[in-house]
């Protein structure tokens, strides 16, 4: 579903890189730990796949569904299934999150040659999915994240993706900032979304939330490129022996 | 001293001398300069039948307003208005530039004494049909009596080139409440000069929206007088400026007695070369204790060729009070547009939801639900059709 072959990434506006030969490749249904210090880059490959302007690739490829990601508008990498959830989502006064929902889901339903959804049809999946994660009427009145709690964002970013139903999920520190509480809210959300077609890529500095979230698979990312991959266990080590022998190795 | 200056030929054609500006108050807008033909005063002008149905049926309020007044090309058409009590037309009477003007040549207006709980809105609607280059200017008297409650909406549109000159007095009396609405749509190729003097007397709850989308030029000037306690004012408006358009709104709130409220709440969407201005002024006179004013300017630039000035001005001589002003001036916000796009939503529908998120605000200060969506629609057509052409 989704390689990445050697990608080399730097900020349009300074010449260290911060991606740095990085290969990965995501098959539908798996799901992908990927771990690192901070300043390893795993924000930067988040942005990068999902779009975001400000980065420069100078090397490498990235093919999702057999075709070239990195060509692709961020709204037609979104059509086409690829989903982030923020680590710290934008805050956007005066659009509703319904509103914001809505125009999401038939901007992707149009762009893939699909009918609109009616505002009805509409409501009631809403209703369905946010229930499931603790999310009122009230706060899908509310503009989008503008005032929520950490805890509200990262559940707003869920919904986000259980409505949207990407094949691609990126979860960029979905944990971060969570109490143990929310974090297993957030969690049952996120495993009520795996499927044998879809695959998710959870970013994370802590073991702790591969607790609930359980990968296939473990990268370790320093200085912008993986350099060890493993099962579950491999996080497991980290947690215990800390991230810098494996900065030793990268070295 | 004044400078005898030689009149331009809109000055000639008017009569009297413009505005210019070296006059602290007009310094962005020189009406001298700026109104660069003829507008000759009192021309008798035949309406076409069509015209005037064509025009009145464009008001966004013809579902909304039960009871209107009609002015066509500044004259009252008794045919086409349907009064309530306390609505008669106006007669011109005779300081201040667009005023003296007015004064000058106006040639009709509405005079209206609201009385009671009036349920549905009444409009002012004035059209002007498409004819050789003229001014027009209308009076309005509104006296809101002890304890009235109503709406009233004033609705400016046409077509061709004209000069429009609107003045309206306003008097709100003790425990009423006014909600007004003005929509300045007037012709692309046309002037507006607007002044508008409001008197809020005790405990009274006053809201003003004012729509600014028309005209080449467009100069309102407002002033809002507080002299009975208890008081509480809310202006606010919107300006969807393209092109050359060029909009300067001076607003004066004079807090003269204690214990009132203003907020003044102003949002500027500007494209192509569009300049916008806003020229605010609170005045706390010395006795106006626990007087709670505030107001703010936000303006949006769409191009890098729009501009956008404000001066706001707080002139404050009591010491216990709250007031404060900000301005601020900018593009959207780049972190917005690319979380909205990474949902889906193509770059275009994301910058116009992010503008009508930006104006939004200042719409939700209008209590009709009506009145409110017919705006918000008017403003979502103009950002899909402007956005289309831009």
């Amino acid at each position: 579903m989704l390689e990445i072959d050697n990608l080399h990434v730097k900020l349009e506006d300074e010449d260290r890189a911060i991606i740095n030969g990085l290969t990965l490749k995501v098959e539908p249904g798996e799901v992908h730990a990927i771990m690192g210090p901070n300043g390893s880059g795993k924000s930067t490959l988040s942005y990068v796949l999902a779009g975001r302007p400000g980065y420069e690739v100078t090397d490498g490829s990235v093919s999702f569904k057999g075709e070239n990601l990195l060509e692709m508008a961020p709204e037609t990498r979104a059509a086409n299934g690829v989903f982030l959830a923020f680590q710290y989502p934008i805050e956007i006064p005066g659009v509703a999150t319904m509103q914001f929902l809505k125009v999401a889901l038939n901007s992707q339903r149009k762009a893939r040659g699909e009918k609109e959804l009616s505002t009805p049809d509409f409501m009631r999946l809403v209703k369905e999915k946010a229930a499931s994660l603790n999310i009122g009427p009230d706060m899908l009145k509310r503009p989008v994240n503008v005032g929520f709690s950490g805890g509200e964002k990262k559940r707003a970013e869920i919904l986000q993706m259980a409505v949207l139903e990407p094949s691609l999920c990126i979860l960029d520190e979905t944990d971060s900032g969570l109490d143990i509480d929310a974090l297993r809210v957030v969690a049952d959300g996120v495993n009520a979304l795996r499927s044998p077609h879809r695959a998710m890529i959870v970013i994370t500095h802590y073991q702790r939330l591969l607790d609930y979230i359980v990968p296939d698979h473990v990268h370790v990312l320093s200085r912008g490129r993986i350099v060890k991959s493993g099962d579950k266990f491999l996080a497991l080590e980290l947690e215990e022996k800390g991230y810098a022998e494996f900065d030793k190795d990268a070295a | 001293m004044n400078v005898a200056l030689n009149r331009t030929v809109a000055e000639q054609a008017l009569g009297l001398s413009l505005p210019h500006r070296r006059m602290e108050d007009w310094r962005w807008t020189d009406l001298r300069q700026m109104i660069d033909k003829p507008y000759p005063p009192r021309q008798k002008v035949a309406a076409a039948v069509g015209d005037v149905a064509r025009l009145l049926a464009s008001s966004l309020f013809a579902g909304v307003a039960a009871t209107r007044m009609v002015f066509v090309n500044g004259h009252y058409d008794k045919k086409r208005s349907k009064l309530a009590n306390g609505m008669v037309e106006c007669r011109a009477e005779a300081v201040e530039p667009v005023q003296q003007m007015n004064a000058a040549f106006a040639t009709g207006g509405a005079r209206i004494v609201l009385t009671g709980t009036i349920d549905t809105p009444v409009e002012l609607i004035f059209i002007a049909t498409d004819a050789a280059p003229r001014a027009i200017a209308t009076r309005n008297v509104i006296e809101v009596e002890a304890g009235a409650s109503a709406t009233l909406i004033e609705t400016h549109l046409g077509e061709g080139s004209y000069l429009a000159n609107s003045v309206t007095e306003i008097r709100i009396g003790e425990g009423a409440r006014l909600d007004r609405i003005k929509v300045e749509h007037d012709a692309a190729d046309a002037v507006h000069l607007a002044h508008t003097h409001v008197t809020l007397a005790k405990n009274v709850t006053f809201r003003d929206f004012t729509l600014t989308a028309g005209a080449r030029l467009n100069r309102q000037n407002g002033t809002y007088e507080f002299v009975g306690e208890g008081s509480d004012a809310k202006i606010s408006g919107v300006y969807l400026l393209a092109a050359k358009q060029h909009a300067d709104s001076r607003l004066v709130v004079d807090h003269k007695v204690p214990h009132c409220t203003s907020r003044e709440l102003f949002k500027y969407v500007m494209d192509d070369h569009a300049r916008g201005i806003f020229q605010g002024k609170v005045i706390v006179r010395p006795h106006a204790q626990k007087t709670d004013g505030k107001q703010s300017c936000n303006a949006l630039l769409l191009s890098g060729t729009a501009e956008f000035d404000a001066k706001p001005e707080l002139e404050i001589y009591a010491d216990d009070v709250v007031c404060g002003h900000g301005a601020t001036a900018g593009d959207l916000d780049p972190d917005h547009i690319f979380y909205l796009k990474s949902r889906g939503i193509p770059e275009q529908e994301a910058k116009s939801l992010l503008i009508g998120a930006f104006v939004g605000e200042a719409f939700d200060t209008i209590a009709h639900d009506g009145i409110r969506e017919a705006l918000a629609n008017f403003a979502e057509n103009w950002l899909a059709e402007h956005r289309r052409s831009g």
